[in-house]
């Protein structure tokens, strides 16, 4: 049992942190925000540092690392607020792949290690909030392969995109096994929109779209894509609120009123220490959640859904009280803390909420607790 | 980075269950399971079985008579007894006063007390509180007087944790008043048969007698039973705080108490009741939690190689879930946590209970936990401490 970082993760990180530092300041990503989003040259430069095939197979060209290397990127991508469907293309996409037939994925996968290929996953339909299994999207078979009828929403940069992996019912009927799909942009009638946090995300609507069969019954692969999506969601938390904290920590102590730093007054001390308490107790959970990915699926799924929990529930509280703690200033578009603030907001809905999970903890909850149960 | 336990670890975490199930009387683990009265003699019955192992200073080092163990074995052996239903330690003397006398003592009062303290023989109090100095401890009067051979000590303390059954007590005192009050307490150790002691019990909120208050009249207490100099005291106070900060999270009773909490659950048939259920299922989040934060300051302190500045967060965070798990028990009983009957929350006891008998005591527990954000430095108090870490100023 060690919490420690290996010389190759400080180096991961610090090659990290320094094009953020270098090369993605807040100027530039409010500009990128009020340009409505677009993250396509940002992306490139994570290509150009190296990043894309991070956990993608060596012998798709990948580098192959594990979970808590990915917890160290999305760490100081979070922490630069950085506006890239990093996660989605290079995470859970891999993910996606993972175990699919090698004759569709072992293409795609190279082209994702070599950052050729930008493909998100587009899982979200109306009506299914957090459940992977209400998926209404149909496939039918057709001459030479699958086409596929339904609509997606929430495409990570979807107008971006090359290509979609989409779970679909393989049949008419509504129970039929769930299968996974990659559909080219090309194919489908794309409608794209800003999002809340100043990114940007696509509706996608698949008419006779011909699709890639990746994995026939997949929900078993869709709910483990899912799960590295939350420790990534759970990471990039973590460094958004390290920032945020950071900043609001400077922010209380050069800010006077009364003629004395707000930060002497103890109603604000006692706040800071709540946010302080959440932000430690997000950061083990977060760290949770990356080792416990390689769990067998029950234990798995029951970690991460504790983890997304507290997540949960220490972004919204960081955000909410960071913001009250810069005053004025923290509800303008101008002061950083208001971006963090909102992708944060954002954050929670990745691959369920809070209250979803607590629902899925309910579930799963076994007659042992704790770290090892 | 890696969450599992190493073989080396297992296995001993193995070998203390092991001795656990085969030592723990279970009359005592009854008790505790079923959050019954534990009476003097069952607390320090275990103490000795502790002590005769050589384990009741499980946090000692090997050059005192303890099994130097690190820090990821000591948690697994306070894990190991907190699972298997051991009463928890009363910490007075294997883990409060010891290190100070290890640390400050002569080797002629480490020769004296430690042999006591490590057997489990002799029962340790401590005398810190008093009436008008709470949070604010280094405001205390209870004043030492040195003359020839001896202190002449005069004053009160309070809140002295089972004082009722204290032998020997470590005090602060005041020694002089000049200088910030800091400067000016040193710290006593105090038999309490000495003439002048008298010990008149606190009653609490729940009925029970768990603290007290400790009375100094004109107490000789000779003077090589000062540790280290005069004056510095609040030096020593300082470190017997900084040790075993992770103890103070209790995670690992809190892990045995939320598994009380769901067989209570379902007993009542709350299991299925999803408003009720999700209130589990949130402090199990919590609990998790509290033992990833406890588990990386271990790795901390044993790998050496980060400085972890959450230290305090961790008695904020245990003591409010000891405040919640109690809560939730009581609530689950619903109106039969009303009935108040001591005997009831006496093992054994043949009467008629009313409700089943789990519920007996579940009121009680959770006014007596009200006292977890107070003690050892109020909550907020230690967010004070917090804030002082974060803002830096």
């Amino acid at each position: 049992m060690n919490f420690d970082f290996s010389d190759d993760q400080v180096a991961l990180r610090d090659a990290v942190a320094r094009w953020v530092e270098r090369d993605f300041g807040f100027e530039r990503r409010h500009a990128l925000a009020k340009k409505g989003g677009a993250t396509r040259d940002v992306f490139r430069e994570l290509v150009d540092l190296g990043l894309a095939g991070l956990t993608v197979d060596p012998s798709h060209g990948g580098m192959g690392f594990g979970a808590v290397e990915a917890m160290v990127v999305m760490e100081e991508l979070g922490r630069g607020l950085v506006n890239a469907p990093y996660a989605a293309a290079c995470l859970v996409a891999p993910a996606l792949l993972a175990g699919g037939d090698a004759a569709v994925t072992a293409p795609w996968l190279a082209r994702i290690a070599d950052g050729s290929a930008l493909i998100v996953p587009a899982l979200q339909e109306q009506g299914a909030r957090y459940r992977h299994d209400a998926v209404a999207t149909t496939a039918a078979q057709q001459a030479g392969g699958w086409a596929l009828a339904g609509t997606k929403h929430l495409a990570p940069a979807g107008d971006e995109a090359d290509a979609y992996i989409v779970p679909a019912r393989m049949g008419p009927h509504a129970v039929a096994p769930i299968g996974l799909f990659i559909v080219e942009r090309a194919r489908c009638r794309v409608r794209a929109y800003p999002t809340a946090d100043g990114a940007r995300a696509a509706s996608v609507t698949l008419a006779a779209s011909p699709a890639q069969l990746v994995q026939s019954d997949a929900l078993g692969a869709i709910e483990r894509a899912a799960d590295v999506g939350i420790a990534a969601a759970c990471a990039e938390g973590v460094g958004a609120m390290d920032r945020l904290v950071a900043m609001t920590v400077e922010y209380m102590n050069t800010r006077k009123q009364f003629g004395v730093p707000i930060a002497s007054f103890q109603a604000l001390r006692h706040r800071m220490a709540d946010v302080k308490m959440a932000l430690e107790l997000a950061r083990s959970m977060s760290y949770y959640a990356s080792l416990k990915l390689g769990e067998p699926a029950p234990q798995r799924r029951r970690a991460l859904s504790q983890a997304k929990v507290q997540l949960g529930q220490s972004m919204r509280f960081v955000g909410q009280q960071c913001i009250q703690l810069h005053g004025g200033i923290g509800v303008t578009d101008e002061c950083a803390a208001s971006h963090y603030f909102k992708r944060l907001t954002m954050l929670e809905f990745a691959f369920g909420d809070t209250l979803h999970h607590v629902g899925e903890v309910s579930e799963r909850m076994a007659d042992t607790a704790g770290v090892f149960a | 980075m890696d969450l599992n336990f190493t073989p080396e670890e297992t296995a001993f975490r193995q070998q203390i269950r092991d001795w656990v199930a085969a030592n723990l009387p279970a009359d005592i683990s009854h008790k505790v399971h079923h959050a019954l009265h534990l009476s003097r003699d069952d607390m320090q019955r275990w103490a000795k079985i502790l002590g005769k192992q050589g384990w009741l200073g499980w946090g000692w080092p090997k050059e005192h008579g303890g099994p130097g163990w690190n820090a990821v074995q000591r948690h697994l052996f306070e894990e190991e007894c907190a699972l298997a239903g051991a009463p928890r330690v009363v910490p007075f003397g294997p883990i409060m006063v010891a290190p100070v006398i290890m640390a400050f003592g002569t080797p002629e009062q480490q020769r004296r007390f430690l042999p006591g303290i490590a057997s489990g023989e002799v029962w340790w109090s401590q005398g810190y509180s008093e009436p008008g100095s709470g949070s604010d401890l280094a405001s205390l009067k209870c004043r030492a007087e040195r003359r020839g051979d001896y202190y002449i000590v005069n004053g009160q303390k309070t809140w002295t944790t089972l004082g009722q059954y204290g032998e020997w007590i470590f005090c602060l005192v005041r020694t002089s008043n000049e200088g910030k009050p800091q400067t000016g307490i040193s710290f006593l150790l105090i038999d309490m048969k000495t003439p002048g002691v008298s010990v008149r019990p606190i009653i609490m909120l729940d009925g029970g007698q768990e603290v007290n208050e400790v009375w100094f009249d004109n107490v000789e207490v000779p003077a090589d039973q000062l540790i280290g100099e005069e004056n510095k005291g609040w030096t020593y106070a300082k470190y017997l705080l900084s040790h075993e900060r992770t103890n103070i999270a209790d995670v690992n009773r809190a892990k045995r108490e939320l598994e009380r909490l769901k067989r209570i659950a379902k007993a009542e048939g709350l299991w299925d009741d999803r408003r009720f259920r999700d209130q589990i299922a949130l402090l199990e989040v919590d609990i998790v939690a509290l033992e990833m934060m406890v588990l990386r300051v271990l790795s901390a302190e044993t790998s050496g190689k980060q400085s972890l500045d959450v230290a305090g967060l961790l008695k904020i965070r245990g003591s409010e879930i000891q405040q919640r798990y109690s809560e939730l028990m009581m609530l689950a009983a619903g109106p039969f946590a009303l009935p108040f009957i001591r005997e009831a929350m006496e093992a054994g006891w043949q009467g008629d209970h009313v409700g089943a008998a789990h519920c007996a005591p579940l009121a009680s527990t959770y006014f007596n936990y009200r006292k977890t954000t107070i003690y050892g430095g109020s909550n907020e108090v230690q967010r004070n401490i917090v804030a002082q870490t974060v803002l830096g100023s």
